[in-house]
């Protein structure tokens, strides 16, 4: 709220901006008559050439009779009037006092194109506003002179307005906290007394009375709600319940604004409502990332026997916060963990990517030929996960596998392979890996492939022992390395 | 020439504060999403997650001795799962080695270094022999300064993202969680850096290399300076990221994706502004290849760094970072106003090389002109002052809302007093404007004679409160 109306106030800025730099442009160019292309030294009034018929010139004035146009000379006061005193505008009466034009003879006059103009009158701006025209335009365009001065007001109220919300702001938050804090005590002693006393829920109806504090409530009867389970987790629920607190969660669930949906499904999934499903399930491929999130996550809590069956529908990218977070919901709330191998041949690639990092975790080996094929995956960064899981897991129908793919392969999922032969070390695979030791340049791959070769046991170190005393390449260094345990 | 000073010089201005104006509407929008985004965010799943990236924090640390065996232990505690800490020993010249050596218990180890980016001779890798310093590894290396510092962290560390910080900084314990949370939320555009808000240290009290109490500082220009970065980092480059033209990540705190920046080549050890070149030849690099990427920054505070207190320590830090905007913006001339390089190249670009590079040198080409006018006597001073009032009302406006942002966002200020004497700064800081851009001047002064020198910033020390035991000083120039 306070950034809409911060917006709303930046914006208002921007517009008088745009409008003070629009009345600048215009006031160098627009509706200029040229009264001599080069007027002589020394010019009376009387001498000037009147193009146009809205001028007239009247003893020692410059006259303009079109209420719509208002007589200015700005361009020659660029800099100092007192080079040109006789040209000051009385505007208000819409004429030029210039008996005489002089020019100072010290300043010349940059170019023919020197004019006396005038200008299109705006309303906002123009004499018609009383405030504005008793100011002294110190020889300037009036219009830019308004301008400024309107600037400043507006820049000088609205300092005073932001100062405002400042010390509001400050107080309000310090006021929420105060109360807040008061009411968590309050609401927690009460919460105590009604599990295990003998409070009745109308007490708590008493302070709950408005939507602060009936938020406060419910965040309170959900912080309470974690840690219990049984009979008295089910009294908790009946309290929330029967002083409509569901409703209110309801409501926000079906909330035209994300943030209040979000919080609507917060508080259902963790209160066990299943009323606003349907609009959860509607939320499930929203645009919204954080309302998409939220929406997997009270599915996971609502969705009862199979908590996860929202990812065979999830049409858009997976992201690994999105992973995170479901995973750590099962971790926390011992959630019936799935076969995740079934979601390995899914056509959204970061579906497979959890899959196989939830395989990883619950070390589902059982999935392993269909990790095994996630290897010949299209996408290099699933095929590098599949790679790494496979050596986790140590499933070693892979390694065949991977020997074949690896010339094919990029970088990382070549570093990958090697990473996952020396998870488990293979003596059939020596021959592989003492050819990418003797080709590879990369000092990470040789590496790596020392490390494999090395985890074989008596078979790998005493191939080793061998390659050091080639002469071809320093393998000492690397060995040495791969050696070192404190080198993680 | 009058014509010049007259309207160009307004014009400019009336184009600066616009595009102010502007950023300010893109940085609401963009901190309105983050703050309620992350008000449902439970970092805590992220702390023990096995499944989160591998993080690499890697400080340079030249003569940092008094504070780095502090700073090191603070980096260790980081709220993270999976992370190591890299402190590279620039050739420091006082005790800096020995004593990190000592408290951690380090012996040399068997690395094999991989120079994937040139930096210079790596003297040797060292590894704690005491177990739960295992995520440590510090590199002993000839002297190169910080980028080349950085680069040799760079090559040693094995993890897919890379936090690169200034040794002397004081981290906030979350600031990796809420670092690695953009690269994390990653869909199809790739996250190739995260950047956040520096906070400035001086007056707070700082304990065993963390915050304990946030005060505003004591002397008037540090306070200026607080001002300054919130308006830059809450203001400026909140909206930049939401526009997608980010150029400069802090080099205080950063995190990158780290192929992406071997990539891209490392830090360049040719310029003083290594953090503003890094991400722009980052993102030259991910728009010539044709990725698809983006750049972002999250409002968190996440470091504490103190700032010059002296007028002189002010001047070399300024004066390196216009030799290091100059420098970059040269080096990636080509995106000027460049299609191919999208929001960047016809907005971002543009943006830092008028506004920030040329428009000092126009004002100051004004600030000129109007002391000949005045010594002439041919200055309408009327106008002069309202043209004054004008400009002064709207940059103290300007630094009412940064504050304002502060206060509704992260009010780090508890203390009502610093509120208003923040506020009473941004009344102050107007005039303050000549200095700031006679030391753009000299800058680009400096940039034009080459001057290569880094500028080591005299710094007061961090001070504890508790019987205001001083921190000696550290040394490397503050961040930008």
């Amino acid at each position: 709220m306070k950034l809409v109306s911060l917006f709303i106030l930046f914006l208002s800025w921007l517009l008088l901006l745009i409008y003070g730099a629009y009345f600048l442009i215009s006031s160098f160019s627009t509706d200029t008559i040229t009264l001599a292309a080069r007027l002589p030294f020394s010019t009376h009034i009387s001498q000037l050439t009147l193009p146009d018929s809205r001028l007239t010139t009247h003893n020692s004035q410059l006259i303009t009779h079109d209420s719509r146009f208002t007589l200015h000379a700005s361009r020659f006061m660029l800099h100092d009037l007192r080079f040109f005193p006789s040209l000051m505008a009385d505007t208000q009466n819409r004429a030029l006092h210039l008996d005489t034009i002089v020019y100072d003879s010290t300043n010349n006059i940059q170019s023919a194109s020197d004019t006396l103009t005038y200008v299109e009158k705006k309303q906002i701006m123009g004499h018609q506003n009383p405030w504005l025209w008793q100011v002294n335009y110190f020889g300037k365009s009036f219009k830019l002179v308004n301008a400024l001065i309107v600037t400043i007001v507006i820049s000088t109220v609205s300092m005073i307005i932001l100062l405002i919300i400042i010390l509001l702001n400050r107080t309000r938050l310090e006021r929420e906290q105060k109360l807040r804090q008061f009411l968590l005590e309050k609401y927690q002693s009460l919460i105590v007394e009604y599990l295990y006393g003998d409070v009745v829920s109308d007490e708590f109806l008493k302070i709950a009375s408005d939507d602060f504090r009936r938020q406060v409530l419910i965040d309170q009867i959900i912080d309470v709600s974690i840690n219990l389970k049984g009979d008295t987790g089910e009294k908790l629920t009946m309290l929330y319940n029967q002083l409509g607190l569901d409703k209110d969660s309801i409501r926000k669930a079906y909330s035209k604004k994300w943030h209040h949906k979000v919080k609507g499904f917060r508080e259902l999934a963790f209160m066990n409502n299943r009323e606003a499903n349907a609009e959860i399930y509607n939320a499930l491929n929203s645009p919204n990332e954080i309302l998409r999130m939220e929406a997997q996550i009270a599915l996971v809590r609502l969705s009862g026997e199979n908590p996860f069956l929202f990812l065979s529908e999830l049409k858009r990218p997976f992201s690994l916060w999105e992973q995170i977070t479901l995973y750590e919901l099962l971790v926390q709330h011992s959630l019936p963990v799935p076969e995740f191998s079934q979601w390995l041949d899914s056509p959204n690639p970061t579906i497979i990517m959890f899959a196989l990092r939830m395989v990883r975790e619950y070390k589902q080996k059982n999935s392993e030929p269909k990790v095994v094929k996630v290897l010949s995956h299209q996408e290099a960064k699933v095929k590098n996960l599949a790679i790494e899981v496979v050596g986790d897991l140590d499933m070693r129908s892979s390694l065949e596998v991977m020997k074949k793919m690896y010339k094919n392969e990029d970088y990382h999922n070549c570093l990958e392979i090697l990473r996952s032969m020396a998870k488990m070390p293979e003596p059939s695979m020596l021959g592989f890996l003492k050819l990418v030791l003797d080709k590879e340049d990369d000092v990470q791959l040789q590496i790596e492939a020392t490390r494999a070769i090395e985890n074989m046991g008596e078979v790998g170190v005493a191939a080793l022992v061998k390659i050091m005393k080639s002469e071809y390449k320093n393998y000492n260094i690397i060995v040495r390395h791969v050696l070192d345990r404190r080198i993680n | 020439m009058a014509f010049f000073f007259a309207h160009i010089i307004f014009i400019l201005t009336l184009l600066i504060f616009g595009s102010y104006l502007l950023l300010g509407i893109f940085s609401a929008l963009a901190l309105r999403k983050y703050l309620r985004k992350n008000s449902y965010i439970n970092y805590n799943s992220l702390v023990l997650s096995p499944i989160s990236p591998r993080v690499s924090i890697i400080a340079p640390a030249y003569n940092e001795s008094k504070n780095i065996i502090d700073n090191v232990r603070t980096l260790l505690s980081l709220y993270y799962n999976n992370f190591e800490v890299v402190i590279v020993n620039d050739g420091s010249t006082d005790d800096t080695f020995s004593k990190i050596k000592d408290a951690f218990n380090l012996v040399r180890v068997n690395y094999f270094f991989d120079y994937r980016i040139p930096c210079e001779r790596i003297k040797g890798v060292y590894k704690s022999k005491d177990p739960s310093f295992n995520r440590l590894t510090v590199i002993d290396k000839n002297n190169g300064g910080k980028a080349d510092s950085l680069n040799a962290g760079i090559n040693i560390s094995r993890s897919p993202l890379i936090v690169t910080i200034d040794a002397d900084s004081i981290i906030e314990a979350d600031s990796l969680l809420k670092l690695v949370k953009p690269f994390l939320e990653e869909k199809e555009h790739k996250v190739i850096g995260t950047g956040g808000v520096i906070r400035i240290a001086n007056s707070c009290e700082i304990e065993k290399g963390f915050i304990r109490k946030i005060h505003l500082p004591q002397k008037m220009l540090p306070r200026l300076q607080v001002l300054e970065y919130t308006r830059a980092f809450l203001l400026g480059r909140m909206a930049w990221s939401h526009l997608d033209g980010l150029m400069l990540i802090s080099g205080a705190m950063g995190m990158f994706d780290r192929e992406t920046v071997i990539q891209a080549g490392g830090y360049s050890i040719k310029t003083v502004g290594e953090d503003m070149e890094l991400v722009l030849r980052m993102r030259r690099y991910m728009s010539e290849k044709g990725c698809k990427y983006e750049v972002t920054y999250i409002p968190d505070p996440l470091c504490w760094t103190e700032v010059p207190s002296d007028l002189r320590s002010m001047q070399k830090q300024r004066n390196r970072w216009t030799r290091g905007l100059i420098e970059s913006l040269w080096t990636h001339r080509i995106m000027f106003f460049n299609r191919k390089y999208r929001r960047l190249g016809l907005l971002g670009y543009p943006y830092w090389f008028f506004f920030e590079w040329l428009s000092p040198l126009i004002a100051f080409a004004g600030f000129v002109y109007t002391a000949y006018l005045i010594i002439t006597g041919h200055l309408n001073w009327s106008f002069f002052l309202l043209l004054f009032l004008f400009v002064y009302t709207f940059a103290a406006l300007l630094s009412t809302w940064a504050v304002l942002f502060e206060e509704i966002t992260f009010h780090k200020y508890e203390r009502k007093r610093d509120v208003f004497r923040l506020l009473a700064a941004a009344f102050v800081e107007p005039f303050f404007y000549p200095v700031h851009t006679w030391f753009a001047v000299t800058g680009n002064i400096q940039s034009l004679l080459r001057v290569k020198a880094w500028g080591s910033v005299k710094r007061k020390g961090f001070e504890i409160k508790k019987k205001a035991k001083k921190k000696p000083a550290p040394v490397t120039g503050a961040p930008r």
